[in-house]
């Protein structure tokens, strides 16, 4: 229905997109030591090919070479993948004037479990500038369900938007979904 | 908006296994007093190689013998980090960033353990992981666990001559942590190491190495160092 109303707007179909992210857990052998049990997140998105993004839940977010996938295969004796939390969001995206409309199915294992719907505003670079005028933009397709300004925004006040916000609002999304079944919830950059 | 770092050579999809082949300068009486270093480090700081005197000779006929290229100076701030397990050995990762070009990224370096037996090659051998990263790795490896065992700063020439690299440097301790101001320099002597980054099986490359090794004697006498010996 969201790709429905974005086409009567005008909107361009441009291609397909893909984030996906894998969780690790601490092996025993470090959290032993007095560690919490923290879950890493690396996450890869089609719009950054070559990289790949490592985050911590209110950490740190590390960009890094695709290779970095390869040195957590040297580090699985620390951490372990779990392969069943891998979760990832894919779909089309939309070009609509300076607007990137991004909808995706989002999937853990074989299972749907919601949509997700990016909007980046390209001309501008700093969040705060442009937040209302993206708002306005998402409330003439999504109306109700048009979501709050996300909590990335208030850390970043006036400076320049990068890659990894991006990365932590999917982070944020993708930890929701996780929690709470089958409810479509938006991350909007 | 900021591009994310991206490698000079796009070339894996992270299934190749990359090794690196190595020579080092000859292990001479000039041996810097490493107080404090890792084992992981010997390898590097263990070796002597040419004297101050004898380092504008060296350049000129690296100059001579390399590609036609810029001569390229480097100084980096490099951070060596452990993380402990429950295993007897520590996995160790390299942080590198340059401390003299500020729109480089921060280099993240895994070295695994060097390949033993095979008397017949002529490079040490081991496996490698060199990956591109934003400023925030060392926030990063220490959210992740990992702490900092030593850190030094490298000051030097590098030469390239196809996909050998060789590098003419100098390390400095530093005198109080986390200051890249104040250092002294560990000995009177630069390091020499002739590298080459190739997938694992090519060891065709290590006969190229110890041809060119032979061009720089009696200057400077490269051999494969086995870390083992300067335990």
């Amino acid at each position: 229905m969201l790709s429905k109303k974005l086409e009567l707007l005008g909107a361009e179909k441009h291609g397909a997109f893909g984030v996906d992210c894998e969780t690790y857990h601490t092996a025993a052998a470090i959290s032993s030591q007095g560690q919490t049990g923290k879950l890493m997140y690396v996450m890869h998105n089609s719009e950054y090919p070559l990289s790949c993004f490592a985050l911590f839940e209110n950490g740190p977010c590390l960009i890094a070479d695709a290779n970095f996938d390869t040195l957590m295969v040297k580090l699985k004796g620390f951490f372990q993948n779990a392969k069943a939390n891998k979760i990832e969001s894919r779909g089309t995206r939309y070009q609509y004037c300076d607007f990137l409309v991004k909808v995706g199915t989002v999937t853990m294992g074989p299972s749907a479990r919601g949509i997700s719907v990016e909007v980046e505003y390209c001309p501008c670079v700093i969040a705060n500038d442009c937040w209302n005028l993206l708002m306005e933009f998402m409330q003439s397709f999504m109306g109700s369900h048009t979501p709050s300004i996300p909590s990335v925004f208030g850390t970043k006040h006036d400076s320049i938007y990068s890659p990894a916000d991006t990365m932590v609002q999917y982070m944020e999304l993708f930890n929701k979904i996780r929690k709470q079944q089958q409810v479509p919830v938006a991350g909007i950059r | 908006m900021e591009a994310p770092p991206v490698t000079m050579m796009p070339v894996t999809g992270g299934t190749i296994n990359m090794m690196e082949y190595l020579l080092q300068g000859k292990a001479g009486g000039q041996r810097g007093a490493g107080g404090g270093w890792g084992a992981a480090e010997l390898c590097v700081s263990g070796t002597g190689s040419v004297l101050d005197q004898s380092l504008e000779s060296l350049l000129h006929r690296l100059r001579g013998l390399c590609d036609n290229m810029e001569p390229e100076t480097f100084l980096d701030h490099e951070m060596v980090f452990l993380l402990k397990g429950q295993q007897a050995s520590p996995f160790v990762l390299r942080a590198r960033r340059s401390m003299d070009k500020a729109a480089v990224p921060w280099h993240l370096r895994y070295l695994g353990q060097p390949e033993v037996g095979d008397k017949n090659r002529h490079a040490l051998v081991r496996n490698c992981v060199d990956i591109a990263t934003s400023d925030n790795l060392t926030d990063f490896l220490v959210e992740m666990g990992f702490r900092m065992d030593h850190e030094f700063v490298a000051k030097g020439h590098v030469f390239r001559k196809g996909i050998m690299k060789i590098v003419v440097y100098k390390i400095f301790r530093i005198l109080m942590p986390g200051n890249t101001e104040s250092i002294e320099p560990l000995s009177l002597s630069y390091l020499v190491e002739l590298n080459v980054v190739a997938p694992a099986g090519q060891d065709v490359v290590s006969d190229d190495m110890r041809n060119f090794a032979e061009q720089l004697k009696p200057l400077v006498h490269l051999e494969k160092i086995d870390p083992k010996r300067l335990m």
